[in-house]
């Protein structure tokens, strides 16, 4: 398990009620925003039956499963069984919770303890997160490390791109830019993030 | 209105779906599309000699295509649906209309492929539906750029209506839908619209539902 803040998501892309599947350093994790805004990832994998947590629903503070509706707290503790409205779920069913925190528009995850805090990234915006079927080339795609990001600018507009490496040599770029272009400039930056997909795809074909 | 209909297919659910967004009435005819092959039978091939669903009819009008059946319901029970605000919001329509025939070419075939073991080529298949899934992902996060929230422009039109399906039944056909953060909270947005219908594999907002209230199960 790495110690540090891995990059889930944008935050705008995980609006209160909205739960996506997520991959942190291989393990499955579903990820969620209850309706008055607090975050949280656990392990995709209801304690009752095994179904996927994400592809559940929110309900207020509580994430409930698709498959027999057992609902969760923020803590992971099963809070209510619809088969058995007047039962008090047992303390053991709990389904498993990272760490998870919100920084410079973007959420993060760490399965252990962290040695650092994610990085900062002022002046700029959130642009997309987008999944390569390839490994991210940052020299080929002309950016350099810099605070914990790569930089560069894309299709002229400065931006920021952070890495979260998925299984089977694929990985998710969650794209910041430049705060202050314009939207036809940052449209243009999304079609720049697109040409970067597809390069990093054709050099491995 | 007659419409010749399957319930397991996108292109049928998204007549029905707008029909219930507009608050027109259809008149249902079940085609027995699998197993029965009836869309190949002499007597459906005399209505649509393509051999597709969905197919229209009213009065003297047989219309063998979504889109312009799509448009036709639009035109009678709900003309905003056309998205005719602006010729930029009128020409993304016609855009995404003419798209949602890659998706069932793609999307479509992977689907009936998993599901109903006809032949295609599914490797080619999936790539090209994973290739449209990128291009309506890349639309939106522009459309998001540019204030919309949707596909035509700030409301929904019949480009939505046309795409969404697919949009949603990817998985049936072996393809994935966890990648497109734009596409999730826009075929939330379409599942919340008032009188929104459902079909096998694409359902309401649960958490618009009300809490079950010790149900059985
Ligand atoms: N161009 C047609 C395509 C519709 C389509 O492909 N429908 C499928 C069912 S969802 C079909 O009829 N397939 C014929 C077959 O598989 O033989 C339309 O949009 O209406
Ligand atoms: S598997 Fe989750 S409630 Fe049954």
């Amino acid at each position: 398990m790495l110690p540090y803040w891995t990059p889930v998501a944008l935050s705008r892309d995980l609006a209160p009620l909205v739960v996506m599947p997520v991959v942190v350093d291989g393990a499955e994790l579903a990820l969620w925003r209850s309706a008055s805004g607090r975050i949280a990832a656990w392990a995709d994998r209801c304690p009752h039956r095994g179904m996927r947590l994400s592809h559940g629903f929110v309900r207020g503070e509580a994430l409930s499963c698709i498959y027999h509706g057992w609902s969760y707290a923020q803590s992971g503790q099963c809070q209510r069984i619809p088969a058995h409205p007047d039962l008090e779920p047992p303390e053991a069913i709990r389904v498993p919770v990272h760490r998870a925190m919100e920084s410079g528009g973007v959420i993060w995850v760490a399965l252990a303890e962290p040695a650092a805090l994610p990085p900062a990234l002022a002046g700029l915006v959130p642009l997309r997160s987008v999944t390569l079927d390839a490994p991210f080339d940052p020299a080929a795609a002309g950016l350099a490390e810099s605070g914990g990001a790569w930089r560069g600018t894309l299709a002229g507009v400065a931006v920021a791109v952070l890495v979260q490496p998925l299984p089977e040599n694929r990985c998710v770029l969650h794209v910041l830019a430049d705060g202050a272009a314009t939207p036809a400039a940052l449209v243009d930056a999304s079609r720049g993030v697109e040409t970067l997909r597809r390069q990093a795809e054709e050099a491995l074909a | 209105m007659i419409l010749y209909d399957y319930v397991l297919s996108p292109d049928c659910y998204k007549i029905r779906l707008l029909a219930a967004l507009t608050g027109a009435k259809l008149t249902l005819r079940a085609v027995d599309f699998h197993p029965g092959g009836e869309h190949r039978s002499p007597a459906f091939l005399a209505i649509n000699p393509a051999g597709t669903i969905p197919v229209m009819q009213d009065a003297s009008l047989t219309l063998t295509d979504s889109a312009a059946i799509l448009t036709y319901v639009a035109a009678r029970s709900g003309p905003a649906w056309l998205g005719d605000d602006t010729p930029e919001m009128r020409a993304r329509v016609a855009l995404w209309l003419a798209f949602a025939q890659r998706l069932s070419a793609s999307i479509g075939k992977a689907r009936t492929h998993d599901m109903l073991q006809k032949p295609a080529d599914i490797v080619a298949c999936r790539k090209a539906g994973v290739q449209c899934l990128r291009e309506i992902e890349a639309a939106l996060v522009e459309r998001h750029l540019m204030g919309d929230a949707f596909l035509a422009g700030n409301r929904p039109t019949l480009a939505d209506i046309a795409c969404f399906p697919h949009s949603m039944l990817a998985p049936d056909g072996g393809i994935s839908v966890d990648a497109y953060p734009a596409i999730r909270l826009w075929t939330r947005a379409i599942r919340a619209l008032p009188g929104f219908v459902e079909m096998p594999g694409i359902h309401r907002l649960h958490d618009l539902k009300p809490e079950p209230a010790g149900v059985q199960a």
